[in-house]
Parts: structure tokens; sequence; C-alpha cells
């Protein structure tokens, strides 16, 4: 019998109970649509936060005080008044690391902010004027912070957009005082609405020289990280050396064991993360893939009654010349067709729905989420549908050729 | 040489441990181009010889040779081969498939012929022709009477132009009427065809349309004889 005869036939087969045929492949649909919609969500995600690690400029790297904590008795994790200003110094000279652009000192903290009555609390970040740069945040009223102003501790802020219109409405922001800590500092910039990006929310956050911060503010001579970047991407990894290599000799570290610091890249950040959203996914996938199975089960007792039903059938086409081999693959290719169908019903509902969850996410909770179309999700949902047919339409398969014609045509 | 040669072919059934003997010491050869009516009371044993010879169950004890070779020396897909090739079957409750058309139906046996599918069409349209069915080649089952639909499964049973055809109580579920066109058509399948024609039926006016009677008996057979007065189907079939 030929091929396209099968497919005929199958189908022939199927369409006679249509509603049963519906009902059968149900099974298999919304297993297939939950892990469309589980891997193209997880994609997303992914691709999400990835990109907004990628958006802070590929070519920085933080230097964290003390230790990657392997556990939670871990003391020297602790130590994190490492960074000092001998370090930058150290840093700075070009015979150290040759390939580093530039150095930030980042200060952070997280304290009240007031302006008349109104208070708000937020996040205070010193730093200098490289951070224009290295975060892209250029003031849509007044002006940044300069060199000058680090040198000289000026009491300057530069202030978020929900910041500015928590403390002060819709007046003018520039040139008023607000006070952090009974202190008072200038506003000379206010920051144009930026969104979450990765980790910091700019909106929220009160930016002034590290100078400032460290002495009006908290009080210390240290530094919680230095954010470093790189001439070139190529030069990141020789970059990072150079910096482990300047600062043990700084802190005087001899077994790289102790170190008092760490480092970490985008690069770093960004497979950390993808690896977690990965397992989540995967995790999420094999939940939704017992459905699968549950569905196979489903249709292997759906054919087991099209067998009995259909034993007259099965008998006269064996009387007139079906061999058991022919008989085996019409059922089989009706199991297969009907999986396939219900996976490809599955995948044009979970790209559905997974383009509704990104209208969602980008419109009303205003994540840069992109809806992709899941390609090898599909290529994976279509290739399990096919093998469930295979695996749980060979046994109702056999047991219909194996049925004796006699048997089968006195049924009644 | 004959086209069926049986040799004391006996068949016993064994069901929760009670055997059952169906057919006991079968001795019988038809010739090609023979048409033989097989006669007896019901449990007689007449469909399980029909059966055998018909390749749908195997006999256990005896011979059998179909065109010269023996039934043992076939593997499963040869008998299927030659029940495709070889031999028609018209049953009694007709079993055409449901919601299928009667092109389809007739179409069946060629699905596995290996004969190339640009042909089928055609040749299902002569089958359908034979049968005097031409104007019903789209109707499904359902709403044919019950005479066109035992002449839908003689044209299924023609299609492969098959050596012999077995007719298990073809007039079985047919009026008298529908009977006697029925009968037509298979006694001219014999005369004006030349094909061999095996018939079960335990009517005696169908049975004498045939030109040899094989009366069937507790599972032996009773008595083997031509028949003098041939029963002209066309001319006088009435109850």
């Amino acid at each position: 019998m030929t091929l396209k005869y099968t497919f005929k036939t199958a189908l022939v087969g199927l369409r006679t109970n249509k509603s049963r045929s519906a009902l059968t492949i149900l099974g298999i649909v919304i297993g297939i649509t939950a892990i469309i919609l589980v891997m193209s969500i997880g994609q997303g995600a992914q691709d999400l936060i990835v990109g907004q690690i990628q958006g802070l400029g590929s070519k920085t790297i933080a230097v964290i005080p003390g230790r990657q904590p392997t556990g939670p008795s871990d003391v020297a994790s602790l130590f994190t008044d490492s960074l000092k200003q001998k370090d930058i110094d150290a840093l700075e000279r070009k015979e150290n690391a040759p390939n580093i652009k530039t150095i930030m000192p980042v200060v952070f903290g997280s304290d009240s902010f007031a302006y008349g009555d109104e208070t708000y609390r937020g996040t205070i970040f010193g730093a200098t004027d490289l951070m224009q740069q290295v975060f892209d945040l250029h003031p849509d009223q007044g002006i940044f912070f300069t060199n000058e102003d680090v040198k000289s501790r000026a009491q300057v802020a530069v202030i978020g957009s929900k910041v500015k219109t928590e403390l002060f409405g819709a007046s003018e922001a520039v040139n008023q005082k607000i006070k952090i800590k009974e202190k008072s500092f200038r506003v000379i910039g206010v920051l144009p609405t930026q969104g979450q990006v990765s980790f910091f929310n700019f909106d929220e956050i009160v930016m002034m020289p590290y100078t400032t911060a460290q002495d009006y503010l908290f009080g210390i001579k240290y530094f919680h990280r230095f954010i470093v970047e790189a001439d070139e991407d190529k030069n990141i990894g020789a970059t990072v050396k150079d910096i482990e290599r300047t600062l043990r000799i700084s802190h005087n570290i001899e077994d790289p064991a102790k170190d008092d610091f760490f480092i970490q890249t985008q690069a770093d950040l960004a497979s950390t993360l993808s690896t977690i959203t990965n397992v989540l996914t995967l995790l999420l996938t094999s939940i939704a893939a017992i459905s699968l199975v549950v569905g196979g089960v489903g249709i292997m007792n759906i054919m087991l009654v099209s067998v009995t039903e259909r034993t007259r059938e099965i008998g006269l086409r064996k009387a007139v010349g079906a061999t058991e081999g022919n008989i085996l693959q019409q059922f089989l290719t009706e199991a297969i067709v009907l999986t396939v169908v219900g996976g490809l019903v599955g995948i044009a509902l979970g790209a559905l729905f997974s383009f509704l969850v990104s209208v969602v996410l980008s419109t009303y909770v205003g994540l840069a989420w992109k809806f992709t179309f899941p390609i090898t999700a599909s290529i994976i949902g279509i290739s399990i549908s096919g093998a469930i047919g295979l695996v749980f339409g060979i046994y109702p398969a056999r047991q219909a050729s194996k049925k004796s014609p006699i048997e089968a045509l006195r049924y009644e | 040489m004959a086209l069926i040669d049986l040799k004391h072919v006996g068949k016993t059934y064994t069901s929760e441990e009670v055997a059952t003997t169906a057919l006991k010491n079968i001795t019988l050869t038809i010739e090609s181009g023979e048409f033989v009516a097989i006669m007896g009371p019901s449990g007689s044993g007449k469909s399980t010889l029909l059966h055998i010879l018909g390749f749908l169950d195997y006999p256990s004890e005896g011979s059998y040779h179909f065109d010269g070779k023996s039934i043992e020396q076939y593997k499963s897909t040869e008998l299927a081969r030659v029940r495709n090739k070889k031999m028609g079957f018209v049953f009694q409750a007709f079993n055409l498939l449901p919601r299928t058309s009667v092109l389809e139906n007739v179409k069946l046996p060629l699905l596995y012929s290996g004969l190339k599918e640009s042909r089928w069409t055609e040749r299902a349209l002569k089958a359908i022709e034979a049968v005097g069915l031409t104007h019903r080649v789209q109707h499904e089952p359902s709403q044919l009477s019950g005479g066109e639909k035992q002449r839908v499964a003689i044209a299924r049973a023609l299609v492969n132009d098959p050596e012999v055809i077995f007719a298990d109580e073809p007039t079985g579920n047919l009026d008298s009427k529908s009977g006697q066109q029925v009968m037509e058509i298979i006694q001219d399948l014999n005369e004006k065809q030349g094909h061999t024609i095996i018939l079960i039926t335990h009517e005696t006016y169908t049975a004498e349309t045939a030109k040899r009677i094989i009366r069937v008996k507790d599972g032996e057979i009773e008595s083997d004889t031509a028949v003098k007065k041939r029963v002209d189907a066309r001319e006088s079939f009435t109850k």
C-alpha cells in the first residue's frame, strides 16, 4: 500500500470519528501548548535579562570587596572595607593594568531624602562623572556633576525622575536643596525616566560625587565597588588578571584563596543568570512533559477502543489481502497523525499565548519583552508528539494486526 | 491439476479446554471453473470449510493444496497475497466500510494489490459496471438497499479478477427479488467469465443454481453430487 494511501486511509478513519479524534488529541494539545509557552517565556526572560546586562556595557568589570561567599559561616565575605584609594592609584598606573580605560569608584547606601514636608526613601549612589558614560545617563534638566565637584566634595546631587516627582511634584527641582541626614545638597540635574535597568532603578536614586557621599553621609574611607572599563572586549580577560595581580600586591596577599575582593564581569553575570533561567525553564518543561505522557496514555486507550470497534473492518481488510504489516501501518499512521495534529495545534496555541504574554508584559508592565516564535521548541514539540504517537500507538496497532480474520468477521 | 485439493482435513477448536470438532476427514477436489454449492444445516461446519478454503483459517489435520501448493508452504504475507489476487469474498453481512463511497469500497482490495494507483478508479468502475451499479458510484452503503449492498460486495470481490469467488450465504439477508439478482450475477460470473464459484447456502433453490452440490453434516461430507436439473437464476428463481 502506498504511503499516500496510508495517510488517506488514516485521515478517513479519523474523520469518521471527528469529535472523538478531537477529544483524543486534547491531552497532547494541552501538553504541547504548555511546553511551547514555558520555553518561549523562558527564552523571553533570558533575552531580557541578558540584554539588560549587556546594555550596561559588555566591557565593564566590577571589583567587589570581600570574597564570593562559599557558605553561611564564611567570615571573609564580610571584609567589605578592603577597596581603598591606594588601590585606585595602583590600578591607574599603566604598567600595572595597561588595558584599563577608566576606573570609577562607587559607594552606595539607602536613606531618606527630604524637601520641605516631603520625604522619599531611595538609594544614594556616590560615583564620578564617568557615571554618565558607563551607564549612559544624561540629565534632561540641569547638568551632571563634574570631576571638579568630585575633588572639591561639592554638596551637589543629580536625582532620578521618581525622586523628583515625589519631592517636587511638577515644580522646578534644579537649584533647590534637598536634605539627607540633616545635610543639604543642591540639586543640579534631573534624570529622565529610565525604568528598571538590570538591578538598579535609576528613577529612585540620588547621585553625587563619591567623595561627598563618603564624607558627609557614610563616614567611610573605603569603596563598595570599582567599576572598571576595559579599552576593548578582547582585553577583558587580561584586564581581570591585571586587576587581580595589582590588588593582591596592594593588599599583601600571596595566596589567591585569601583574596579579600572578587571580580565580576558582565559576561559572568549574564552566563550565571542564563544558567538560572535555563534550569527553571527545563524544570517547568519537564513538568509540562508529564502531561504529554498522560496524553499519550489517553491516545493508547482510545486507539484500543477503536481497534475493538473496528474488528470487522480489520477482518475485511485481511480477507481482501491486507497483510499484518498493512494493518499495523494503518493504525500506527492514525496514531501518529493524531498526535502530530495535536502537536501542531499545541504549537499554534502555545505561540499565541506567549505572544499575548509578551504584549501584556511590554504594554502593561513596561518590560522590554520581545516575542520570538519558539522555533526550537516547535521542532521539539512536533518530534515529541510524533514519538508519542509511535510509542503509544504501537501496542494498539499490533493488537489490530494480530486479529484473526475469521474472528474479526464473526464479530458482531 | 485441481485448483483445490483437500485430503483428510479436520478442524478442531479448543476453547477453555473443551475441544470442539468442526470438521473431520474432508477429502475433496474442486477444479478451476466449477460452480460448487456447499449445503448443510447451521453448525454443520460448512462455514469453517469455506474459511479454510479461503485461507482465513488453518486446518488442524490433513493437507490442503491450493493451485498445486500446500498451504503450509505459504508464508503469511503470501497467504495475504493469494487472498488478494486469486480469491474474492462475498459475505452474508456484506461487510462494506460505513461512511465510505461505493467506489472506495470496491477499490479496497486494490490498495493491497500493488497495482498502480492511477489505474484503481478505472478497474473499480469496471467491476461496478459488471454488477450494474454505475448509477450508485458515489453513494454510501447506508443509502443502498440490501441487494445493492451485496452487489457492491460482489464488485469488490471481482475487482482483482480472482480465480475463485467464495460466497458465504450471499442471499441470506436479502428478499427473494434481490436474491435472484445477486444469484444471476454469480451464475454469470461462472458461465460467462469462467470464475470458479464456491457458494455456501442452506436453501436448496439457491444451491441448485450451481453445477455441483456438496452436503455437509456434523463436520463430514454427506454427499457430493452433480446437479441434474440446474436452476437458471434468470428464469425460475422463486421461493
